[in-house]
């Protein structure tokens, strides 16, 4: 009989070798050839673009969608809800809303950091700030309560967008359209650093409570009778599952997709044990949402597809299918 | 030596509404108690201020000479385990799963020990659950899952076993291997106090009744004590009966 020690071992790395894997070879991917012996000059222009444009939006690709995947998978559990995403509590939509403001104020850089990404922290964070508020004014923290005050603050983000989208010219109006519909560029070494280090250390926090999960997954009150301290795992788990998806929209734009769609996949085909499905999320999520990007810059070259469009394209159906299966 | 469990003036109130006020009673190790009355008196919200899940609004709850909420949560959760009513039935996990979930106040690490895997394959034989541990739990029918919920609880291994109606759904014969179980649990030294609208299973197995009705206590009598005088069969209905079996043991049958 194999012990789940040796099952875990086994899965989680397999999903680490693809996430390699996906880091290795996905940057040769793009329009037009790249030699190796040109990549490897670095007086080279081919070289120049393989550093500072394939490998950073890999690796943005890659830690993006593993965050955005790994808070899928903790906001499905906070809410034990099949259908709870990383957009479910509002964090997102808050996010959308600050970069959105950013772009129609025409700010680009402030602090020679792009106002889109300053713009949809300090949305994340306004969020946050009203939801614990109401949450705590409550007895006790229940994800019911989250999940109503997530949808409220959604919906009013929702149609303030919409405002700002109608009030602004055509032309901020486009950058509008375009950041909504989320995709990854290339970025500074500098900001993807500070962007990895912030979702590594946040991911093996949250992996760290995975055995507490598993209980909440089932009911609140089997967790707090078994002596799972509910309040703050909820807690815990709300504020990084926010930190995680602020995170990657502020540096790609809204990719909800990934969150809902892998969680799932990983659910069904390679385990519901949160000890083995939360790491794997987050490996398979990367190597998604980094091959979505490359299969874009190929698809219809020398147009880009965005990632976020590929990825709901195929996943769309994919998720549709699963469910198929499973019934 | 000090008494296992102690109540002392315990109430309990939403807001607006009584619950129940002034539960006293002590219970010690080896003693297997029905918790009865008729619906909403209460009996499964004072097995959860007696898990902790609930905080009463008044009164003291003593466990082991120590005061319920001043015990740290997994150390209590190895001592109290609780079975409630039901949870949901959509859960993705496998029975096994389920079962090790309640070790998990006595796991360390993040992985499970041998020893717990033991514990829990151990009380998957007791509850006839083993075979379907690969089985996932939405599959299973609703007195398999019973079973399961047992096997977990069984698996925990604390000292005091509160059961929120531990028989329902199960078949005549998975209710008598359950009371027997938990006869068993008791007789190695523990403290069963199980929920139960089975009178005859109670005055079986149980060796003292509490009865909550009218937001009180309002019975607190030993089974050997009950089984001559019917006035308390009127706490559940007037038209009940109290007999014997042929071999003479007391049985309550209905008009």
């Amino acid at each position: 009989m194999t012990t789940l020690r040796g099952d875990a071992q086994k899965k989680v790395s397999v999903c680490l070798a693809a996430f390699c894997l996906a880091a290795v070879v996905l940057p040769w991917v793009g329009p037009g050839p790249m030699h190796v012996r040109d990549t490897l000059n670095f007086q080279s222009m081919d070289s120049y673009i393989f550093r500072q444009l394939r490998v950073t939006r890999t690796l943005l690709g890659l830690f993006a969608g593993g965050a955005l995947s790994l808070a899928g998978t903790l906001f499905q559990a906070v809410l034990r809800d099949a259908l709870a995403t990383p957009y479910t509590l509002g964090v997102s939509t808050g996010a959308s809303l600050g970069a959105v403001v950013a772009i129609s104020l025409g700010w680009s850089l402030v602090f020679g950091i792009p106002a889109t990404w300053l713009g949809a922290l300090a949305g994340a964070a306004a969020v946050l700030m009203v939801v614990m508020g109401v949450a705590a004014r409550q007895r006790r923290i229940s994800a019911f309560g989250l999940l109503l005050t997530g949808v409220a603050v959604n919906s009013v983000c929702a149609s303030l967008i919409l405002l700002l989208y109608s009030l602004a010219g055509v032309t901020r109006s486009f950058s509008i359209s375009r950041w909504l519909i989320g995709s990854v560029d290339a970025t500074s070494y500098g900001s993807l650093g500070v962007f990895a280090l912030i979702v590594i250390v946040v991911s093996l926090l949250v992996i760290a409570q995975a055995k507490d999960w598993n209980l909440m997954a089932v009911d609140e009150q089997w967790a707090a009778s078994r002596g799972v301290r509910v309040r703050s795992v909820l807690v815990n788990g709300y504020l990084s599952g926010s930190v995680l998806t602020a995170g990657a929209i502020a540096l790609t734009g809204p990719i909800g997709f990934v969150g809902l769609i892998v969680p799932h996949m990983v659910r069904g085909r390679i385990s519901s044990d949160h000890r083995i499905l939360m790491p794997c999320s987050f490996f398979l999520g990367g190597v998604l949402l980094a091959s979505c990007d490359a299969l874009g810059r190929i698809v219809l070259a020398p147009a880009e597809v965005p990632a976020g469009v590929i990825l709901a394209l195929l996943g769309g159906p994919y998720l549709i299918w699963l469910v198929r299966e499973r019934l | 030596m000090t008494t296992l469990l102690q109540l002392a003036d315990v109430s309990f109130s939403y807001p607006g509404r009584t619950v129940f006020s002034g539960v006293s009673f002590d219970a010690d190790e080896g003693e297997f108690i029905a918790l009865m009355g008729p619906n909403g008196a209460g009996k499964s919200t004072l097995l959860d201020t007696i898990t902790g899940l609930r905080r009463p609004n008044s009164g003291r709850i003593t466990l082991l000479g120590r005061l319920l909420h001043e015990w740290r949560s997994n150390e209590l959760a190895r001592r109290v385990a609780h079975l409630p009513q039901s949870v949901r039935a959509d859960v993705p996990f496998t029975v096994e799963q389920l079962v090790l979930m309640g070790r998990y106040p006595h796991g360390e690490g993040w992985f499970d020990s041998p020893a717990d895997v033991a514990a829990a394959h151990a009380s998957m034989h007791r509850t006839s659950c083993w075979e379907d541990r690969l089985r996932r739990f939405f599959t299973l029918s609703g007195g398999e899952r019973q079973r399961v919920l047992l096997a977990a609880c069984l698996a925990q291994d604390g000292k005091v076993c509160l059961m929120d109606e531990p028989s329902v759904f199960l078949d005549v014969d998975q209710q008598l291997r359950c009371f027997d179980l938990l006869a068993e649990e008791s007789r190695n030294g523990k403290l069963c106090i199980v929920v139960t609208h089975d009178l005859n299973l109670a005055l079986s197995y149980c060796s003292r009744l509490l009865i909550l009705a009218g937001q009180r206590l309002a019975m607190d009598r030993s089974t050997a004590d009950v089984r001559h005088a019917s006035d308390w069969l009127g706490f559940f209905s007037n038209r009940l009966q109290l007999g014997e079996t042929p071999d003479g043991k007391p049985w309550v049958w209905y008009q």
